[in-house]
Parts: structure tokens; sequence; C-alpha cells
């Protein structure tokens, strides 16, 4: 007991009984400093329903705009260093340092990221602008802002992914490969009939860790785009920030109450991610 | 034979043109970090310095108090070096604990464990926050450093890499009369090694990128760490593009120096942690 004790308590204290009270939380009227008091289902109600509500207008727009930037990045995510990864598994000259490359952004923080990159898509300084002959405001207009964040943040997280596909690529049996030459495949019929259904359980399990990452997306929309224009890529996080601890009194009833509706949509993806883990234990 | 040649030069262009996107970014802030303001302002892009100054440096590390980077930097690195070593130790124990030890219900409690695993942290963000402020740590290097050490994840790995080590080591030495502490610090510390080695570059580099949950808790700017700090910072320096890049380059290299020193260590875990999910 003394071994586990003191993990078992932290755990307690700072994981599973938070969860709880920001459960309960989300049915009161708290504010962060009195005692809470139990309003039923209010806070859902008016935000949920209310269409009256200026949180109504936050909880769409902010869930509607995770789900967006869910939807645009998770592919990519995806999709890039699955490409990166086979290209490196036919070992190249250099593979080693292409590989160091790639991880690399991962190891930086999200503000020191966002900071290059503000200045990367800046309207007059910026090199993203000098090498393109038309000079869109990026982080001020649309699509270009929702392009600037995806290719941000493509660049910064695909690291991960990358690495986990090259361990998987490096698994699949090279006899498939030769009994599939044999029998005359070609090059994309390997890929989609052999490589696919062989790394299927890593595909899986990246595209889980993925979205739930994406959902909790925060740092680049604050840093990059600051939410515009006109709150088209201001994300949930970035209303339950704000409601809770921004300027002004706190409304922490209510951003539980979007804290617990965006923790509804990552659980849902969460359940897989726990059946896959089981799966292997 | 030509056949293979063909794949490795397509996928040697397609890896340089992409290596070349990944990197532009950081060369570009690295270069531009010594750059001088005013010549940023009369030239527009370029891509190396026209003239290699380091004021930028010398001004956003000493010469501003509302965004004190070289004060930030080093809170940052108390911060994440102390947080490591509680993890390592809260971590190998309870590891020891869940693999070594028999107790009523063991199994049962880790299964739990792994499975609050699924509860999504943004739920315990605002709880979090009142918990620590009537621990009285706001504005405090423990709001950074203790709360992390909750997570299951690390124990889950350092758990499964135990299990491959075979209990008959542990019996060989209780027989020889050491007891459970001593068997723990004696025979299993040594031998968990490589996975603890992941786990600490992984908490501190994870500590010292931490973003949402330093900007709540600090609000003191003097107490603050780097990552959160940068985002005021950000607010400073809209339009000079030399000091912004000479903190953010600040702020990236303890991790890529890590990285330099350890990388095998890093990609290794990718595959291992992925090996034990997927």
């Amino acid at each position: 007991m003394i071994f586990i004790g003191p993990h078992l308590l932290l755990f307690a204290l700072f994981f599973l009984i938070p969860i709880f009270f920001g459960v309960y939380i989300s049915f009161t009227n708290w504010d962060l400093v009195n005692t809470p008091e139990f309003v039923g289902l209010d806070n859902y109600k008016d935000i949920l329903l209310n269409k009256e509500s200026t949180f109504y207008t936050q909880l769409h727009t902010g869930l509607g705009n995770t789900f967006k930037f869910v939807a645009f990045t998770v592919p990519a995510c995806i999709v890039i260093p699955l490409l990166l990864a086979a290209a490196l598994h036919v070992k190249p000259k250099g593979m080693k340092i292409f590989q160091a490359i790639f991880y690399l952004p991962v190891l930086f923080s999200i503000s020191a990221v966002m900071i290059i990159w503000s200045m990367m898509f800046n309207v007059s300084f910026g090199p993203i602008n000098h090498y393109f002959t038309s000079s869109p405001n990026w982080l001020g207009t649309q699509p270009y802002a929702w392009i600037a964040l995806v290719v941000v943040t493509v660049w910064w997280g695909i690291g991960g992914n990358m690495i986990i596909y090259q361990a998987a690529l490096n698994g699949v049996s090279k006899e498939y490969y030769e009994a599939a030459s044999l029998d005359g495949a070609g090059r994309l019929q390997k890929f989609f009939h052999i490589t696919l259904p062989s790394i299927k359980n890593q595909l899986l399990f990246t595209i889980v860790i993925t979205t739930i990452a994406q959902f909790n997306i925060y740092g680049q929309a604050l840093m990059l785009t600051k939410g515009g224009p006109s709150s088209s890529t201001t994300v949930l996080l970035m209303y339950i920030q704000q409601n809770a601890f921004g300027s002004g009194q706190s409304i922490a009833g209510i951003a539980s109450a979007m804290a617990v509706i965006l923790g509804l949509c990552i659980m849902a993806v969460s359940v897989i991610q726990f059946f896959l883990l089981r799966e292997r234990k | 034979m030509k056949k293979v040649n063909i794949s490795t030069l397509i996928s040697f262009i397609f890896l340089l043109c992409m290596t070349l996107i990944w990197i532009f970014p950081l060369a570009w802030s690295l270069f531009t970090s010594f750059k001088d303001e005013i010549d940023i302002q009369t030239f527009g892009f370029t891509m190396l310095p026209i003239h290699w100054v380091i004021a930028n440096y010398q001004d956003v590390l000493f010469n501003n108090t509302s965004a004190p980077v070289a004060k930030w930097f080093m809170n940052s690195m108390i911060i994440s070096v102390t947080q490591t070593i509680l993890v390592l130790v809260v971590v190998s124990m309870a590891a020891y604990g869940y693999t070594r030890l028999r107790f009523k219900g063991r199994d049962w409690l880790f299964s739990f464990l792994l499975a609050t695993m699924m509860f999504p942290a943004v739920v315990n963000l605002i709880p979090l926050y009142k918990i620590v402020d009537t621990l009285g740590w706001v504005n405090s290097y423990w709001a950074a450093i203790v709360p992390g050490a909750a997570a299951v994840f690390n124990v889950f790995l350092v758990r499964q890499f135990m299990i491959g080590i075979p209990i008959e080591l542990d019996e060989s030495a209780r027989i020889d009369g050491a007891n459970d502490f001593q068997i723990y610090t004696k025979v299993t510390l040594p031998l968990i090694k490589p996975v603890l080695t992941v786990v600490a570059l992984f908490t501190f580099t994870s500590s010292w990128n931490d973003f949402l949950w330093p900007s709540i808790v600090f609000n003191d700017i003097d107490k603050m760490p780097i990552t959160p700090g940068l985002q005021l910072l950000q607010g400073m320096y809209v339009t000079d593009i030399g000091h912004a890049m000479a903190a953010a380059i600040i702020a990236i290299v303890p991790t890529f120096i890590l990285y330099l020193f350890t990388q095998r260590y890093f990609l290794q875990s990718m595959s291992l942690s992925s090996g034990v999910k997927g």
C-alpha cells in the first residue's frame, strides 16, 4: 500500500474527484467563489435550446468550429504521415535525418510554434506571401484562416503518427509482397490489399488518438487566428476558458456544462481507444 | 533491380521536398531572430539577416519587465525538472505495487484506473482550479508540478515493462533477506531504467510545453513558465518580428537539445507505446 498509495492519492485528488465535481457543477450556477446552488438542467437548457441566449450561440459556434477543425485536420494527420512513412520505408539515403526532422516540431511548445507561424503568415513581412503572387490576408479572411490552421497543425503534429506507421510497416511480412508479385499485383494493388490491411490496428489506433487530440484544439485558434475572422475559428475550449476564467464574473456552471458536452464527444471516441487498449493487455 | 531504384528515387525526392517545407519555418525564424528590427521593416522579407545582431536576444531576455523571458525560462526549468523527478518516483513505486505486491482487488483496481483514462480531462479543468486554489497553489510552482503526476498512462507503461521482468530475481533477493523496499530500490529500479528514461523524457517535454493549464493557474507575470508566457509576449511584440522570434527560439532550445542527445529513446518510445496500445 505504501507503494501505490502516493499515486492513488494524487489520482483521486487531481483526477477522479475533479471529474465528478466537474459534472456536478454543470448542474449548478457556480461562480468559482460562492457555494454552488443546484439548478437542475437549466444550464443545459440554456446552452442547447434557448436561441436567445449568448451561451447558446457560443456553444453552437464553438462546437461547430471544433468539429470542423477535427474534420479538416484528422484526415491530413493520417494520410501525410502515412505517405512519409511509406517513403522512408524504402530506406533512401539520409533516412535518419529525414525522420528526425519530421518528428522535431512535436517537441516544441504550441506557443512557440504559433509565434513562428503567425509571422510566417504575416501579410507584409512573411515569407509565404513573398513567394505567392497573390497576397491574401491569411489569418484574417476565410477560407485562408482555416487553411493556415490546418497547415500549422499538420506541420506541428504528425511526427508521432509517422513513427508508429514506420514501425507498423516494418512488421509487415515480406513474403506477402513476394507472393503478390508472383500473382502479378501492381504497386497500388499491393498497397491497398496487403499494406493497409496489415497495419489496420495501428491505423485505427492513430485515428482514435489523433481525433481525441484535435477535439482539444485551443492554442492554434487562440494564438494564430485569435478565433477570427468574426468568430469563424473560435473553438469551444476558448469559450469554456473565457466563461470560467475570463475577466468579469466567472460563469463556471455554464462553462462546466459546455465542458461536459465537449467531454461527451471526446468520450465517444475514447471508448474505442479503451477497447483497443484492453485487447492488447 | 531497376524498379527498386526508381521507387527509392521517387521516395527520396518526395522526402527532400517535404523536408524543405518542414525546415523552412525553423530556419527562417532562427535567422530572423538575428536580424536588425529596422532592416526587417525596411527590406521586408529576406532569408538571411543583412546585419547580424544579438540585440533581440538581449532585449527579450533582460530588458523587458512585462515579459521577463529569462525569469520564465528558469521557472520552466524548475517546474519541469521537479515534475519529472516526482513522476519517476510516484510512477515506479505504483508500478512495483501493481506487479509485485499481492493484495486483494489489485488487478480490479488497476483495470478501474485504466478505464478512467476514458474520462475526458476537459471536464476536470474548472474543479481542478478550485482544488489548487484551495491548497493555496495559484501562482505557485506546485500548481504546475503536482497535478500532472496523477496521470495513469505512465503507470500503465512502466507496469507493462515490469511484467516482462522475471519475478525470480525478486524471489532470490527475498531469500537473501531483502524486504520490499530493498527489492524495489536494488533490484527493480536498475532493471526498469530503459522505460523510466522514456517516461522522464516525455514528462519533461510535456511539462515544458504545457499551455492551457499553466495559463489558467498563473497570472503573476514573474511566476509564469515560458510556454504560457509567450502568449503574453505575442501581444507585446506584434510588429517586432525579430524579438518575437528570439523568444520563440529560446523557448524551443531545451527540448531541441534534449532531442539531439536522446533521439533514439524518443523514436523507440513512440513505437513502444503504439505496440502496447495499438
